[in-house]
């Protein structure tokens, strides 16, 4: 067994992970990464979403959540974690979701906005943040930019974290052309060339302590050996708001009633229009125009750039049924409702993978009705001759809006919807003081010395906002104060 | 965990009423299925080798007839099909959607299907 050690172990290369590595990094800190993934090379990229989901995603894109329904959740697995396989949206983080998340649990002191905001500035400096200009939008954007314009609504398009983009539609796909600035491009190399030891193919297992200290991080090499790394100041767990509590949980770390427990999601499902004009979804940035008028109302509007594989999946009718529905592919645009939802889950290690268990409230699915019916709407205004719910027991398709009011009685039951996710929170949410939660204000896991939640597992609640931009900004936070 | 060469004809009987497509292609993604199980998680695996089992030789919990899917009449295949996709139970319905989701994505692999909808290669041109 290779036994080596630095003064931080941080475990994982996402959003949260690479960022601490590099602020560790940039304090003159020895820093050892341990990803689990593997590298991604270019010829792992832009495959398709198949080859993208067996290569790049955890457990091949098989990942669920088990609840009254199934729900896929989808996260990267390699190097540089879901920023290689995301839509390259980046949220600044809004006064109301800092309200609900960080001030509900009175951290309003110790994790301030504007150091959050301060974090923002030079994150999107550095990752060349900036809207996608209208020759980006694809016809999927421009209609939906359309949609608002004519019913009045507040949107707007994303802000990217991309440079040179060439809207080639394969985000997920990991960029064939390295545009996105994910953290394999950025924050990795810049903490390797200031000493960081980056390793990909190490799966850590457990933390291992001594005396009430975190001191060492032991697991799996990608070909079976296993390994340790000690740590003379600490372990930063930053695997993931599913890995890092499995990895406590395995370890018998942190406050046992709250570890994995508080699990939220932001679940989103999509719905397709057809128009007389082709749309050519394909074309443009995968994820180019979003809608914020519903934030308040627990609810936001993004265009999803999904390939035929994933849009055909939910598409009427089987045969020719079928080959009619998918043979306007080229004059559909499909656009998704993510929910911040209510409701909590709960995450536990079950053998190598881990155990999600997530039901929707009653109030989500009631969210997701008046979403969908949002989606129609504008599809509709934009100019869409058909569209599709998607929703099993309701309407198959929609020729009118004079149709809309039919979505009102959509089943609340989650089994009649499809949905999904990839923004996942809160399972080892900051609180006061173990009675509420795992970690401290300052992402120290209570009970133990040396060891730091910093990833989106710490964040007390699901913002409402996609939070690859808030992962990033308390990490870089909490690492700047822990470096010293 | 894959599908032996004589499954993989069978669910393409399948496979072609689901799609809308010519034997040769379902035959394509029949053995994009085998590939498919072969690289995902056992547990992952076994819940989408079920449901390829049971519609193989449990046509009878859909259409009432005895009989393993490839020996019905395409007319009792389009019932059993249409039925399974609408099914009330869920898990029987989403073990259709499971093989759908699955299988298209060998479907939107194959470049007749591609070409046919004008969607451009698979694989993105290297720089």
């Amino acid at each position: 067994m290779s036994d080596d050690v630095a003064d931080f172990v941080v475990v994982g290369s996402g959003a949260a992970g690479a960022t601490a590595a590099l602020v560790l990094a940039e304090a003159g800190r020895e820093v050892v990464v341990l990803e689990e993934g593997p590298e991604v090379r270019d010829e792992d990229r832009g495959l398709g979403p198949s080859e993208a989901f067996l290569r790049l995603f955890r457990d091949q894109g098989t990942q669920v959540a088990m609840g009254r329904s199934v729900i896929p959740i989808l996260q990267g697995r390699c190097l540089g974690g879901t920023t290689v396989v995301n839509g390259a949206i980046v949220w600044r983080l809004p006064e109301d979701a800092y309200d609900r998340a960080f001030g509900a649990i009175g951290a309003a002191r110790a994790v301030p906005l504007a150091e959050i905001h301060a974090r923002m500035d030079r994150i999107e400096r550095d990752l060349s943040v900036a809207p996608a200009p209208d020759e980006l939008l694809g016809g999927n954007g421009a209609l939906m930019k359309r949609a608002i314009e004519r019913l009045g609504w507040k949107g707007h398009a994303i802000r990217r974290n991309v440079v040179g983009c060439r809207g080639s539609g394969r985000c997920l796909e990991a960029c064939p052309t390295r545009r996105k600035r994910s953290m394999e491009q950025t924050y990795l190399p810049r903490a390797a060339r200031l000493g960081a030891d980056v390793r990909a193919g190490h799966e850590v297992r457990t933390i291992d302590t001594s005396a009430g200290r975190a001191v060492s991080v032991s697991g799996v090499r990608h070909d079976g050996a296993p390994f340790r790394v000690a740590a003379r100041r600490g372990v930063v767990l930053a695997a993931s708001a599913v890995q890092s509590p499995c990895i406590l949980r395995r370890s018998g770390l942190g406050p046992r009633a709250h570890v994995g427990a508080h699990f939220r999601l932001h679940p989103g499902t999509a719905v397709a229009g057809v128009y007389d004009e082709p749309v050519r979804i394909w074309e443009g940035a995968t994820q180019s125009f979003e809608v914020d008028e519903f934030r308040p109302r627990g609810f936001k509007i993004e265009v999803v750039g999904l390939p035929v594989e994933l849009a055909g999946v939910r598409l009427p009718g089987v045969g020719e049924g079928f080959q009619r529905s998918v043979a306007e592919f080229p004059h559909m645009a499909v656009w998704g409702v993510q929910v911040r939802a209510e409701a909590e889950g709960t995450v536990a290690p079950q053998g190598g993978r881990a155990r999600i268990a997530y039901t929707p409230t009653r109030g989500d699915m009631e969210t997701f009705r008046e979403g969908v019916k949002r989606l129609a709407e504008m599809h509709f205004a934009a100019g869409a001759r058909r569209v599709f719910p998607g929703v099993h027991g309701g309407p198959e398709v929609l020729s009118s809006p004079d149709e809309l009011p039919k979505l009102d009685d959509l089943p609340l039951d989650p089994r009649d919807w499809s949905l999904i996710s990839s923004h996942l929170f809160s399972s080892c949410r900051m609180s006061a003081d173990e009675r509420t939660g795992v970690a401290g204000f300052d992402g120290a896991v209570h009970g133990v010395r040396g060891l730091w939640v910093l990833d989106a597992s710490a964040l007390p609640n699901n913002l409402g906002v996609n939070p690859q931009h808030t992962i990033m900004a308390l990490a870089m936070l909490l690492s700047e104060r822990i470096a010293g | 965990m894959g599908l032996a060469p004589h499954a993989q004809r069978r669910i393409a009987v399948v496979l072609a009423d689901v799609l809308g497509e010519p034997r040769e292609v379902a035959l394509e993604v029949a053995r994009f299925l085998d590939g498919y199980l072969r690289r995902v998680p056992f547990q992952a695996a076994i819940g989408l080798r079920l449901v390829i089992w049971a519609v193989t030789w449990l046509p009878v919990l859909f259409v009432g007839v005895p009989l393993p899917v490839d020996r019905l009449s395409r007319e009792m295949r389009l019932r059993l099909v249409d039925r399974w996709s609408h099914a009330h139970l869920y898990f029987l319905r989403e073990g259709f959607y499971l093989l759908k989701a699955i299988a298209l994505m060998g479907w939107g692999a194959d470049a007749r299907v591609r070409d046919r909808l004008g969607i451009g290669p698979l694989a993105a041109e290297r720089p």
